[in-house]
């Protein structure tokens, strides 16, 4: 069996692993991240995009709502190339108490968040789609950020700095000398073979699933799942990430974030993060609550729909709404609790935190390994970044001018350029079409692949790159995987463009007979 | 007394219905959302490809048991006589683009990604890749054309399911130069039609190809002088070449559209676009007038009979809306074979029978669309084509032989019709 | 209104049919096409200036609207997208000046003999292409010494009674300043199918300056040409238009692309005709006059990109087809290219004689002299491009009503036509002039 060493072997590659990579990578320790799938395939990879200013938070949990524009800040600078600075807007409904608009203000006052009443008629200038009878409107330093661009940003910044990034990685068996945990065997899910990892110290970062990891080496950690359902829209009915101004709950923030809106999201908590579903109550709510924002959303097209689980950490693990749990992070020291040494879980928290809860994992790595070395991950900027020049909507469509088709555009819908393609296909080595959609965006946009797949799948096919057999896998794989994404919210727009694309797929090129 | 009839819908059906319709001598007048959608079918006539998951290879020999699974197929509602008729009618009205084929055998062709795929009538500038014959295929494939990847095309080929034996590999050619990156179909298209492209084609194929080869290339073999064009290349490089058809735009769709369109302005036909069908006024049972919105409001078109050939739901002649209640969209008509509102609409795999597929308008034996007690709802309304209940026509390989097959016998069956006087001649 | 049109992107299935159509898309590589332009890239719009300056290639014919069968507005997407490029832009002169053909007409009217000479002077258009940017070869109209408003003040008919129906034309400002004799006759035919034709003060629909992206402008143009017009139609006066180009401004461009949408120009919209359509009616009702003499002559028919846009059908060749001997053809070819004010400039005038090249030739095919097509700019380019004289589909009942004491069947050849002025046409190989 192969091995590798390092000093800190990272469990996890959502925005918190990559994150925790990143830092202990930059403070000089040899890193190995392993992830069972794609980089960002979990949580991070699922949730709505917003980089809170904290106001969600500013009544209930001032705690989170300090941290999150504490981190709103640090993150438009140095992740400037991931994050829109879109502005956030709290708006009262009629359907909410416009009063809570007082609380919130004051929770705003008291966490340092910042928070101005505008009048109705501005903010609906600004939002021409809003519902008109809102009562009352807030605006925040809400953001969105791309949370693909950012982990792999970490993951490059890393490995810039000597770390082993391993997606499609499953850690199998924690390897335990006594009481100590001293790394990790892992299988390489691609080549089937084993690797074992040897580390001074393992950072559990695997999210909804750490509470597994930790079993492995015989801790106990409560991770609640919370599922949640978003739904994103075909385009951008706003330009600012809209917020109910209640208490949290249900289908309240609707999120511009790229080239769609992202309506989100519910909360049910599932036994198991790796058994989720789409459930049709939760889609039907999740229009119903758009609709009062923007009234026309319940007809509107929406583009596809994903479920997302969040952890929740409570130690006592008795609470009979998940949304009650803190968001805050929580650093488990597994030594003192549990008795292990060489271990550490971080867990909680949400994505806008996530820098610094790599930050105080690795100020506990240095601990356990008595060496302490600062943290530069608030001033260095990520891979990317360094100019701080925020993230534009538009950027792809400037970047094609002033010959648009100068070169081949394979997703005409996101417009990514051949080249593009092939680059990403090369750099990542992967054959699965998911992964490059999730560097890329491809086939997120109206038609959903319709036109891009089988361009893509004749790309990755095309000079000997792979056997036809792979590419043909590539292209029905990613047509059944969409299909669990589209198939809950299909109707109206969306089910016409579906029927085209049945068209071409199963009339036109007839990929139901590819040969087995 | 001259009569006028009003299609709705200018995709194959409408545009097959109205022509008909003026051989019986009647005024016809075309409106229609859009353009239709023969830009977006590879203008091969599909009467019948598969019958559960096997391959026909007779759609006349498989009727029977098809029509034992689908027992409300639109192809129920026609003779057989009739499908006869209208394949050997549309070949015969586009001579010029040399339709070949028939009921008795599907020809066998490629897809874009090299699946044989059955089709009863072809387009000569397609019938050289008719697999059934096996043999010897190169694919040939441009440089900066995204929609045909000639090296999938042969690999899937090779493997695929076919008669006799045949070999296929690929050969990829750089464009002319041009300022333009990605020039798509419709460019290419246009620019085939020019000498110097050809010459260009002949030239750097000439050494590549071995003897005995058929020539596969995207369908893009010329848009107005498509017909010379492949026979030019068939000449000089001396050797049978045929086109695939790829995606959406098809131009081998675009030159039916022309065809068709050519053939409907020589016989008087009035095409409007960018209109849509609100409704009718109606009395006694048959409709008087199709109401039309235009830019400014709403006119009315006296009418004989009405066709409705305004498609399933890809074309919105069908919609379902987000609580799952399915609509036709003109005139409300019932609609047969949708889930109930709040029920399943979707199965969990892709590939799985689809509980909303085969959704639509039901009709009786003229075609005319019918209520829960199987009355037509109005005596001189018909359906044609992608509406009508009973299909799924991406999966039989039946779209465009159940478009010509019903517009052909809802003209026919409008031509048997008593003129009456309730519709005012518009002269 | 404005969500609607944006929100329509929301149709598109990427289906590329509007693209198969787009006849500027075929002609350059520097506008890759309406899907990409339109509901593409309006996903990305919305945040700050547009970056996208192809959009200024898209010449406006619409003909990617009338071909969408989901009902995309694409066109108005396009045009929504071109105003919002050059809200963030100064507005070159060129655009400013050719955007206002009242303004332009006024000056140009009382001094128009050398006016013309200079419009058609080979060194001056030179310069002007320099400095301006108007192609040197662009067609150019003569400007009239006497308006059609002027002379319609001075028309007396005393044949009608004073209770005859009434209609009011929307003459615009190509039959005002450059074809007063176009307004001339349907003036002419209007009375002698035993209407009174009013003719109220009116000015330019501001079309130019939607079309070169200057809302605020145009929104002005327009405002004050439907407050002209409202009264009439309030009264259930009908209004007809004889430029198919200002009459869809008024049916539905004013309100889909500029958002303008009170009642006023509600109701203006619901009253206005084409002229062809107009007359169609008449006759549906069995109450047009049909004492047509023989025409026995061949004329090719353009119905221009905004004829097809009012969705009508062709009332045109309807028409036409109940004059004796009188052998219509009917092109198939979608686009002449000059898209109103689009084909007369520096940078785009090639592209637009790509655009109508197949007209152009499918016209010469057909070998006749004359051609007929029902908006002025397009007629002028046909002129230009196909070297045939262009009339108006109501020249040619004009002349079968037997209509104007000069006029015989076949004398069309010898008189000037009204097409161009008062001059007679050039052929656009520089065959005359």
């Amino acid at each position: 069996m192969n091995s590798l060493e390092a000093d800190v072997l990272v469990i996890g590659g959502g925005s918190t692993g990559a994150g925790v990579a990143r830092d202990a990578a930059l403070r000089g320790f040899s890193t190995v991240l392993v992830e069972r799938r794609d980089l960002g395939d979990g949580t991070t990879g699922r949730f709505h995009g917003l980089l809170h200013s904290g106001g969600r938070y500013a009544v209930k949990d001032p705690s989170a709502a300090r941290e999150c524009i504490s981190e709103n800040r640090i993150l438009r600078r140095i992740a400037s190339d991931c994050v829109e600075d879109t502005g956030g807007m709290f708006v009262s409904t009629p359907w909410d108490d416009p009063d809570y608009g007082d609380l919130f203000l004051k929770g705003c006052q008291d966490t340092g968040v910042p928070a101005e009443e505008i009048p109705v008629g501005e903010a609906i200038r600004r939002e021409p789609r809003l519902n008109p009878d809102i009562r009352r409107a807030f605006v925040v330093p809400d953001a969105a950020v791309d949370p693909w661009k950012v982990v792999w940003a970490c993951a490059r910044s890393a490995e810039e700095h000597g770390a082993r990034i391993l997606p499609y990685h499953r850690v199998l068996d924690l390897e335990l000398d006594g009481e100590r945990v001293v790394g990790a065997r892992v299988r390489d899910e691609h080549s089937g073979e084993e690797l074992r990892v040897r580390a001074r110290v393992v950072v559990n970062a695997a999210g909804a699933w750490a509470g597994q990891i930790a079993e492995l080496a015989h801790c106990t950690v409560n991770v609640r799942a919370g599922m949640g359902l978003m739904i994103a829209m075909n385009h951008r009915f706003v330009n600012m990430c809209i917020n109910r101004c209640k208490r949290p709950a249900d289908g309240d923030i609707l999120m511009p974030i790229r080239t769609v809106c992202v309506i989100g999201t519910t909360d049910l908590f599932v036994p198991d993060p790796d058994v989720t579903e789409i459930r049709q109550a939760d889609v039907d709510l999740l229009l119903d609550e758009g609709e009062k924002l923007v009234p026309g959303f319940r007809e509107a097209r929406a583009l596809h729909a994903w479920v997302g689980v969040r952890p929740l950490f409570e130690e006592t693990a008795k609470v009979a709404d998940t949304r009650d749990v803190t968001r805050s992070h929580a650093l488990l020291d597994h030594d003192s609790r549990d008795g292990v040494a060489g271990f550490l879980t971080i867990t909680g928290g949400k994505a806008t935190t996530f820098r610094l809860m790599a930050e105080v994992t690795v100020d506990a790595v240095c601990q356990h390994l008595g060496e302490q070395r600062p943290c530069t991950t608030a001033d260095e900027s990520l891979p990317g970044s360094e100019r701080h020049v925020m993230y534009r909507l538009d950027a792809r469509l400037a970047a094609r001018e002033p010959v648009p088709q100068a070169e081949e555009i394979v997703c005409e819908c996101e417009l990514i350029t051949r080249s593009a393609l092939e680059a990403a296909i090369d750099r990542r080595g992967t054959t699965n079409l998911d992964d490059i959609r999730r560097l890329l965006r491809l086939a997120m946009g109206p038609c959903q692949g319709g036109f891009c797949i089988y361009r893509a799948a004749g790309i990755l096919h095309h000079g000997g790159r792979v056997d036809v057999s792979v590419a043909n896998r590539a292209l029905l794989d990613f047509l059944e995987e969409r299909w669990k994404g589209v198939h809950p919210i299909l109707h109206g727009d969306q089910l016409r463009q579906s029927r085209l694309d049945d068209w071409i797929f199963q009339g036109i090129l007839d990929v139901e007979h590819l040969p087995a | 007394m001259t009569t006028q009839s009003v299609v709705i819908g200018a995709g194959l059906a409408g545009l097959t219905a109205a022509l008909r319709l003026t051989e019986h001598g009647h005024r016809v007048v075309i409106v229609a959302r859009g353009a239709g959608a023969t830009h977006l079918a590879p203008a091969t006539v599909d009467v019948l490809g598969y019958v559960g998951g096997e391959r026909v290879d007779s759609p006349v020999a498989s009727f029977d048991q098809f029509f034992a699974r689908s027992p409300d197929h639109p192809y129920r509602r026609v003779a057989l006589a009739q499908v006869e008729a209208a394949l050997t009618w549309f070949s015969a009205r586009l001579a010029g683009l040399g339709y070949t084929g028939g009921l008795a055998e599907n020809l066998l062709l490629s897809t874009a990604i090299g699946v044989a795929r059955p089709s009863a009538l072809v387009p000569r500038t397609m019938i050289g890749g008719d697999l059934r014959a096996g043999g010897r295929f190169v694919f040939v494939g441009f440089r900066g054309f995204k929609d045909f990847h000639p090296s999938l095309i042969a690999d899937n080929l090779t493997r695929a399911q076919v008669p006799a034996p045949l070999t296929a590999r690929a050969v990829e050619l750089a464009l002319p130069r041009d300022r333009l990156g990605d020039l798509g179909g419709r460019r290419l298209a246009e620019r085939f039609d020019s000498r110097q492209y050809r010459d260009w084609l002949v030239e750097s194929l000439r050494d590549k190809l071995e003897p005995d080869e058929r020539v596969g290339l995207p369908a893009v073999l010329g848009l107005r002088r498509a017909e010379e064009t492949w026979q030019e290349l068939e000449n000089r490089l001396e050797r049978h070449v045929f086109e695939v058809p790829t995606l959406p735009p098809s131009i081998p769709g675009l030159r039916l559209f022309d065809a068709l369109t050519a053939r409907l302005r020589a016989a008087g036909v009035r095409v409007v676009f960018g209109v849509t069908a609100v409704g009718a006024s109606a009395h006694d049972g048959r409709i008087e007038a199709v109401a039309v919105a235009n830019a400014s409001g709403t006119v009315s078109y006296p009418a004989h009979s009405v066709v409705l050939a305004s498609g399933g739901f890809a074309s919105g002649g069908l919609a379902l809306d987000s609580r799952g209640v399915t609509r036709e969209t003109v005139f409300d008509l019932p609609v047969a074979g949708a889930p109930a509102a709040g029920s399943v609409r979707f199965a969990p795999r892709y590939f799985d029978d689809q509980p909303l597929a085969g959704s639509g308008v039901p009709v009786d034996d003229q075609l005319r669309p019918v209520d829960a007690d199987g009355k037509p709802v109005f005596g001189n309304l018909h359906a044609a084509g992608a509406i009508l209940a009973g299909a799924v026509p991406w999966k039989e390989k039946s779209g465009t032989g159940i478009s010509l097959a019903t517009g052909y016998a809802a003209a026919d069956a409008i031509r048997g019709a008593p003129v009456t006087s309730m519709a005012e001649p518009v002269r | 209104m404005n969500d609607l049109i944006r929100s329509s992107l929301d149709h598109c299935v990427k289906c590329t049919i509007c693209e198969s159509f787009c006849p500027v898309s075929q002609a350059t590589p520097l506008f890759p096409g309406p899907k990409y332009i339109g509901p593409q890239a309006e996903r990305y719009r919305g945040v700050g200036p547009s970056p996208d300056a192809s959009v200024d290639y898209c010449s406006g014919c619409g003909i990617c609207t009338q071909v969408c069968p989901q009902d995309v507005k694409i066109a108005e997407i396009n045009s929504r997208a071109r105003a919002k490029l050059w809200e963030g832009r100064r507005i070159p002169l060129r655009n400013q000046l050719i955007a206002r053909p009242s303004v332009i007409g006024r000056l140009g009217t009382p001094v128009a003999p050398l006016a013309n000479w200079a419009l058609h002077n080979r060194a001056i258009r030179a310069l002007v292409q320099r400095v301006v940017g108007i192609h040197r070869d662009a067609p150019m109209p003569s400007f009239t010494g006497r308006t059609f408003q002027s002379r319609s003040r001075a028309h007396r008919n005393g044949a009608t009674p004073a209770d005859a129906p009434t209609v009011v034309y929307f003459h615009g400002c190509g039959t005002n300043y450059y074809e007063p004799r176009v307004g001339e006759m349907v003036v002419a035919v209007l009375e002698h199918n035993g209407f009174r034709v009013i003719v109220p003060a009116q000015d330019c629909c501001g079309l130019p300056l939607q079309s070169n992206g200057n809302f605020p402008a145009a929104r002005k143009y327009v405002q004050r040409l439907v407050a002209n017009l409202a009264p009439h139609a309030r009264s259930g006066v009908p209004i007809v238009s004889n430029s198919t180009s200002c009459g869809l401004m008024l049916k539905r461009e004013a309100r889909e692309i500029l958002g303008v949408e009170d009642e006023d120009t509600e109701v203006v919209s619901r009253s206005t005709f084409d002229l062809c359509e107009f007359l169609l009616s008449v006759h549906q009702r069995g109450e047009l006059r049909t004492d047509f003499r023989s025409l026995p002559i061949t004329v090719p028919y353009h119905a221009p990109c905004q004829q097809r846009g009012h969705g009508i059908g062709k009332p045109a060749l309807d028409l036409l087809a109940l004059v004796p001997d009188l052998h219509m053809i009917e092109l198939d070819v979608d686009c002449c290219g000059i898209a109103g004010t689009y084909g007369i400039k520096k940078e785009k005038y090639d592209i637009a004689m790509a655009v109508g090249r197949r007209l152009f030739s499918d016209i010469a095919a057909t070998g006749a002299d004359i051609a007929a097509c029902d908006s002025e700019t397009c007629r002028w380019q046909i002129a230009h491009g196909a070297g045939v004289s262009a009339v108006h589909p109501i020249e040619l009942l004009y002349r079968a009503y037997g209509l104007g004491a000069a006029d015989a069947p076949g004398a069309h050849r010898d008189l000037p036509l009204a097409a161009v002025g008062d001059r007679s046409t050039t052929a656009g190989n520089g065959a005359q002039r």
